[in-house]
């Protein structure tokens, strides 16, 4: 009886042993290549709403497209840019960090995010030094889920060069359509603040009939009031609001 | 009539069995009974309770569904009309404006015959696109099963076309009543063997494939490019206030919506037909509307400040949408429905509940009548078999005392 | 048994989806793209196979009182590998497939063919049976990805065949095919087509 029990344990053991040493192996040798998966897709995402790239892109092109690209943290209650590290800093984590993130009043939060981190990440697209495109990553709730994207914008800063959606859970067919190229298409060109700079920029039922409206989705009104929800929280005094005033002053390049 | 008899017997004997036509004997078998009553006769004793037969419920059915057919064609008609006219169209391009002009009918909302006509001349394509393509796949499984052709099939075929918004594209009717006849009713065995309601199953999976065409504002009304949102569209938005029909309007049914749910009066008129005959139940119909309005009730008075749907009276539910309808002609189908009494109170109750749930509680849906029904389908026999175990053990124990 | 039998009986005869009913939550989770789904099935198939090879290795050593945990040990370590190499060289993939490769552990399957064959027989027929099994759960899903991005986004392991309304085509996507439930529908078509070839596998009433 008590060789059963030690032969039990002694399986047990050297089962654990084995496996674990395998799984930890595996885990550690192959971290590096997964962190750098991981960060050349938030580049992908990024270029292709910019239109830089395809989405099929390789990862040479990837690269070589991301030269161009001037990464930025923000300060997003004064505007100015900070120091740190642009490269590993995870926005993500940061919103639910209670040292780095603020909670979001009701009243203002209109792409009810409930809490964003205090300090978010921002690109500059340039080209010979000139910059060319804003990038300015921004999510809100649709009708399922929150919607992560990029919003692009002329160095104006009012009028919108295009918009990303690239992670979502919205219904097929319907919310999903926020995916839709010809859709996504209608965003270029539209006035997204107005001559006081504030958003103006919203998603309307049914077409399209000024050059500060987005044609709706159909069948999807809580998912277009969520897109609309979004770009007025983000771009607006308590989302990149200053940033893009230094921005227009010149003081950021 | 006896040439037709004459021929339908000099031709029997190509369907007979050792017939070359053998194959196609449910298609002899449908025109003959269709126009004659069937030659074979039961021998031996036979127990009858009710001279009624699967035909007879089916033309039953088909009478109630009168007033709500006319009423389809007409507020098809008056709908389009009237986004026609304050557009100020006059006339219009395509077949349907050919034969419009042909028959010197204008564009007129307050002509009933133009309404009717052009309404008819929406809802009809419908009609035969539903009716020749699940015909279609009636006969492809009554000849590869070697079964007669059931009636079955007609009732569906009338309904479906009610519950379908206007501007429906036909080729989504025809994949439509496809998926409903085929995944609905025949894998599970055909006519009577179904636990979903077939035109139900036929519109959810429309609702799901294709939601562009089924739902949102642009579809209710067959004008291109006219949005106009649902009363419940409008009322899941903004409230009831918002609501831009009276509910006089409403009851008679003179909004948008599917074809033929929209007039509550013409579904009560069918309820009567129904529940007269013995056909419909009038239990699923009393506790659906009891168990809905005393929910709807409910949440009018928790209220809530972020959901306007909370604040829509039971008044406004019932007239609204496709909860007569649905009531009327889908919940009590009797082959996907509870078939005990006690079972019939429980399964009405929860289709009742669950419409208010999905119109209120749920952001994607301002409807919920098509999905309350479908799931308290799946649970119709699950309460049959309670009750019927619970009627069981009750008299075991009364024998034992 | 012949090892040419172990290997093809779970794709018709013994299919572990469709005559056994296995595994369906990951044929229903990750079929919306034939990609996915190819990359799913090579996953499953090698699982299942290694899983299989390591237990029957060690199934005389294993004393039966511990042999569900040591078997759940075995497979949590092979999947959690596959896991990190997915993520480590198809991340695209690995990232459309989410959580569904970690859920290769809970798979019936695998568990199911360790505890049914691998503690019976030898390492090498285990293997094979794995595979076989592999496959089985492979063709299924394939059959089922195939329609849902084809009816789904007019697709085929992304390359556009029917040319869709929203690029200019004339196929109107299908919104049905990319929810989970379509996934149902087309494993009851398999299993619909498959018992009315094999008429023994119907089961009696």
């Amino acid at each position: 009886m008590k060789s059963e029990t030690g032969k039990t344990l002694l399986v047990a053991l050297i089962l654990c042993i084995v496996c674990s040493v395998l799984v930890s192996g595996a885990a550690v040798s192959l971290r590096p290549m997964q962190q750098v998966n991981i960060k050349l897709d938030v580049k992908k995402n990024l270029l292709v709403a910019a239109g830089l790239i395809k989405s099929t892109a390789k990862r040479e092109e990837i690269e070589a497209a991301y030269k161009n690209v001037k990464p930025l943290l923000v300060d997003l209650a004064s505007g100015e840019v900070v120091e740190g590290d642009v490269e590993n800093y995870n926005q993500k984590k940061a919103a639910k960090d209670p040292k780095q993130n603020i909670m979001i009043e009701r009243s203002i939060d209109k792409g009810s995010i409930k809490m964003r981190a205090k300090i978010a990440k921002a690109y500059l697209i340039q080209e010979d030094g000139v910059t060319t495109m804003l990038v300015l990553p921004v999510h809100g709730k649709g009708l399922w889920s929150t919607m992560y994207g990029f919003l692009v914008l002329e160095p104006s800063t009012t009028i919108v060069k295009g918009i990303g959606y690239y992670a979502h859970g919205e219904t097929p067919g319907l919310g999903g359509e926020i995916d839709n190229p010809s859709w996504k298409a209608t965003w270029a060109g539209k006035k997204l603040l107005n001559d006081s700079f504030e958003p103006v920029l919203k998603v309307v039922k049914g077409t399209a009939k000024t050059d500060t409206e987005i044609d709706g989705l159909s069948g999807a009104t809580l998912t277009s009031n969520g897109v609309s929800g979004t770009i007025q929280y983000w771009l607006g005094k308590d989302g990149f609001g200053p940033f893009l005033a230094k921005f227009r002053e010149g003081g950021i390049q | 009539m006896k040439a037709l008899r004459g021929f339908l017997d000099s031709q029997h004997h190509h369907f007979a069995k050792g017939g070359k036509l053998e194959k196609f004997y449910p298609m002899y078998e449908m025109i003959d009974t269709f126009a004659y009553t069937p030659g074979e006769v039961s021998r031996g004793s036979v127990h009858v309770r009710d001279g009624i037969d699967l035909k007879r419920t089916m033309v039953t059915v088909a009478m109630a569904l009168t007033f709500c057919l006319l009423m389809a064609c007409y507020n098809t008609g008056l709908q389009a009309n009237t986004a026609l006219a304050a557009q100020g169209l006059t006339s219009l391009d395509g077949w349907r404006g050919s034969i419009m002009a042909a028959l010197g009918l204008g564009f007129d909302p307050s002509n009933c015959v133009s309404n009717f006509v052009y309404g008819l001349l929406f809802f009809a394509p419908v009609f035969l696109v539903t009716n020749i393509t699940g015909g279609f796949w009636e006969v492809v499984f009554a000849t590869t099963r070697k079964h007669e052709i059931n009636e079955g099939f007609l009732v569906t075929g009338l309904l479906f076309p009610l519950i379908l918004p206007p501007s429906i594209p036909l080729w989504q009717v025809a994949v439509g009543i496809s998926f409903g006849v085929v995944f609905g009713k025949e894998v599970f065995g055909g006519t009577g063997k179904n636990f979903l309601n077939p035109a139900l199953t036929a519109r959810a999976f429309l609702f799901f494939a294709y939601p562009g065409e089924i739902s949102g504002d642009a579809v209710w009304t067959a004008v291109d490019g006219f949005t106009g949102a649902t009363a419940l569209g409008q009322a899941a938005i903004a409230g009831p206030a918002a609501i831009t029909v009276s509910w006089m309007d409403a009851f008679l049914g003179f909004m948008p919506g599917s074809m033929g749910e929209t007039s509550t009066l013409a579904c009560l008129i069918g309820a009567l037909v129904l529940v007269v005959s013995g056909i419909g139940s009038w239990r699923i119909m009393l506790s659906m509307t009891i168990s809905g309005m005393l929910f709807a009730l409910l949440l009018n008075t928790i209220g809530s400040t972020t959901n306007p749907m909370f604040a829509l009276t039971p008044a406004w539910h019932f007239v609204l949408g496709g909860f007569a309808f649905g009531m009327v002609f889908m919940a009590t189908d009797p082959v996907s429905g509870s078939m005990t009494f006690k079972g019939q109170f429980i399964y009405g109750t929860l289709i009742g509940f669950m419409v208010i749930l999905v119109r209120v509680i749920n952001p994607a849906f301002p409807e919920g009548v098509m999905l309350a029904i479908l799931f308290s389908n799946c649970f119709a026999p699950l309460i049959d078999w309670f009750v019927v175990n619970g009627d069981i053990k009750r008299r075991a124990a009364r024998i034992k005392a | 048994m012949s090892l040419k039998k172990v290997l093809f009986a779970p794709i018709t005869e013994n299919n572990p989806i469709a005559l056994q009913i296995l595994g369906i939550c990951s044929a229903l989770a990750v079929t919306t793209k034939l990609e996915t789904a190819f990359v799913m099935c090579i996953a499953v198939t090698l699982v299942t196979a290694f899983s299989n090879f390591f237990v029957s290795l060690i199934r005389n050593h294993v004393p039966s009182s511990i042999r569900i945990i040591v078997m759940m040990t075995v497979i949590a370590s092979l999947v959690i590998v596959t896991d990190q190499l997915l993520k480590a060289f198809v991340y695209d993939i690995a990232k459309s497939m989410s959580v569904y490769v970690g859920l290769i552990i809970t798979n019936c399957i695998v568990m199911g063919r360790a505890e049914a064959y691998a503690m019976k027989n030898g390492p090498i027929t285990s293997f094979i049976d794995g595979l076989g099994n592999g496959l089985g759960y492979s063709i299924v899903l394939i059959f089922v990805a195939f329609f849902r991005e084809l009816f789904g986004s007019g697709k085929l392991l992304g390359f556009e065949v029917l040319p869709t309304v929203g690029n200019g085509g004339f196929y109107q996507t299908n919104g049905m095919a990319l929810l989970a439930p379509s996934a149902f529908f087309l494993i009851g078509i398999f299993i619909w087509g498959l018992r009315t070839w094999k008429v023994d596998q119907v089961e009696k009433e």
